[in-house]
């Protein structure tokens, strides 16, 4: 058993790394902050109110609702009309299931300050737990003609069309997503992914297309490789394309697969290290 | 001819200039901390929020339409201008201009932007003029007429002194505008001990234009959207990536993150 003695001032910047990365390592989380918040609350100072935050929505993560209503409680006491304690509180009972307690909550919450984003949010996400994804659509396409700047609620959108297989409107808000973060080359590769589900000549080059991109963007997406190369070959292999299309598809997908050998080869260059 | 040089006793810089500086300095610090006391809410409104955001967006097309397809663009621009039910050129907000006297928290915030500004600046201004009143403080460094000998050189009865030799008070004056990028540096961008800042924006108008300017806002971004062409940035990209061979330089090499530490 190594016995390290880790210092106080380390698991502090390590949770507030966490915290700004948006980390959602929620076992570390409960871990370090639990031993945090009961060895050294007093040096923490004013810290410890957001780091009982990030521990209580880690700590729910985890099933540990005693650890859960220990943050609340202390929340609660310092912030007693707070309407971000009563966001917490609400997801308290989200975790343990009581969604009709929980809407009551946010809906509370809303009735003070209707612009605010947290508690609209949190409604459609229990909507979602509950499995109503219809529902949760339209309140989600509801909330976003309102926000239209959200780039969560976007992806969040994104993902429920996904899953009812509505790949055009999927794929809308994607572009939403590209067109806000023209860098992010994960957003072209799902773009890309989606279009190459929905099909048909023109999807496909679109998707060959953006596949690219994202390659452009990050030379080491190893997705979007496997996905262009695919692209290609679709578009190569269908018998509605001229000749000069197919040479010209032929030779992209020789091309990746070329990267795709080298990329193995670096691989097993560095298993052999 | 160059007129004779005064000499300043060495004392006045130690006594005046420096005090001054320190004086004007500590009391826009501390002017900066009472106006984050005193600053009320600014409650938005779901509209507001709402039509700010539709602006951001409007924009964010302009700027990267040429990310998406050429279909997916004109959806979006047609969606913003079109002649009979495009967003931007048919929604028109409630124009309510905001006078001082209508809504009440202006007028609070007024006052208070008085108190904290104004008033400090008198006073202090006052105080300097009578406790350091009778020398000369310093030269400005480019001659001036006479007609700013009674402005700059109160208190200083001397009728053929140079205009270029001011009293202590335009000396602190020259430093509550001098020192705006010190507080700058200091107290961080949008601080509260910017006067000039302040002053700018009583002049231009009511300090939270956004009803009025919410329709023009709409009709700039319309104008704007209707010149803007979709120019694929994706036409070649191909060939631009092909061009080289990938750059696979460190993947694969980063160790699974095991254990707390």
């Amino acid at each position: 058993l190594n016995v390290l003695i880790i210092v106080f001032t380390e698991m502090r910047d390590k949770l507030r790394k966490w915290r700004e990365d948006n980390h959602r390592n929620s076992e570390q989380i409960v871990d370090v902050g639990e031993e945090l918040i009961n060895e050294h609350a007093s040096k923490l100072g004013d810290d410890i109110w957001i780091i009982y935050e990030q521990v209580m929505i880690a700590a729910l993560d985890c099933s540990r609702d005693d650890l859960a209503w220990t943050c609340l409680q202390e929340l609660k006491r310092q912030f007693p009309g707070s309407q971000r304690v009563k966001r917490l509180a609400g997801m308290r009972l989200e975790a343990l299931e009581k969604y009709e307690d929980a809407s009551k909550q946010y809906d509370s919450i809303l009735q003070d300050d209707p612009t605010n984003t947290a508690a609209r949010k949190r409604k459609i996400s229990i909507l979602k737990a509950q499995g109503k994804s219809a529902e949760a659509i339209r309140e989600l396409n509801e909330y976003l003609e309102q926000f239209v700047g959200d780039q969560e609620a976007w992806h969040e959108l994104s993902e429920l069309y996904i899953n009812e297989h509505d790949y055009g409107k999927a794929a809308f808000c994607l572009e939403e997503l590209m067109m806000t973060n023209p860098h992010n080359h994960l957003y072209c590769e799902q773009y890309a992914e989606v279009k190459y589900t929905q099909g048909g000549l023109e999807n496909l080059e679109l998707s060959r297309k953006y596949f690219a991109q994202a390659l452009k963007l990050n030379n080491r997406n190893m997705r979007a490789l496997f996905g262009l190369y695919m692209s290609a070959s679709h578009i190569a292999a269908s018998p509605k394309v001229n000749a000069t299309v197919k040479k010209a598809n032929v030779k992209y997908a020789t091309w990746a697969t070329n990267q795709i050998n080298r990329a193995y080869q670096v691989s097993y260059a560095r298993c052999l290290l | 001819m160059a007129e004779p040089e005064l000499l300043l006793d060495s004392n006045i810089r130690l006594w005046v200039v420096l005090p001054i500086v320190f004086i004007t300095f500590l009391v826009g610090v501390i002017r900066h901390y009472v106006s984050i006391l005193l600053q009320s809410d600014k409650k938005l409104t779901l509209e507001q929020v709402s039509d700010s955001q539709v602006l951001i967006r409007s924009r964010i097309l302009r700027e990267n339409g040429k990310y998406i397809p050429k279909q997916s663009f004109l959806m979006r621009k047609f969606y913003f201008n079109n002649q009979e039910d495009g967003f931007l050129k048919n929604t028109k907000r409630k124009v309510v201009p905001p006078s001082p006297m209508t809504d009440p928290s202006m007028l609070t915030d007024m006052m208070k932007g008085n108190v904290t500004n104004v008033l400090p600046m008198i006073l202090i201004g006052g105080w300097i003029n009578w406790t350091f009143s009778g020398f000369v403080t310093t030269k400005v460094p480019f001659p001036l007429t006479l007609r700013f000998k009674p402005m700059l050189q109160q208190g200083i009865e001397l009728l053929s002194l140079d205009a270029s030799w001011v009293s202590s008070a335009s000396w602190y004056f020259l430093n509550v505008f001098g020192l705006r990028s010190m507080y700058s540096l200091i107290l961080g961008q949008d601080n509260g001990a910017d006067q000039s800042r302040i002053m700018q924006e009583q002049m231009s108008g009511a300090a939270m234009a956004m009803p009025a300017d919410t329709n023009k806002a709409f009709k700039a971004e319309w104008e704007a959207l209707e010149l803007t062409d979709h120019q694929w940035a994706l036409e070649n990209i191909e060939e631009e990536l092909m061009s080289r061979e990938l750059d696979l330089d460190g993947m694969f090499s980063q160790e699974l993150p095991t254990g707390i530490f």
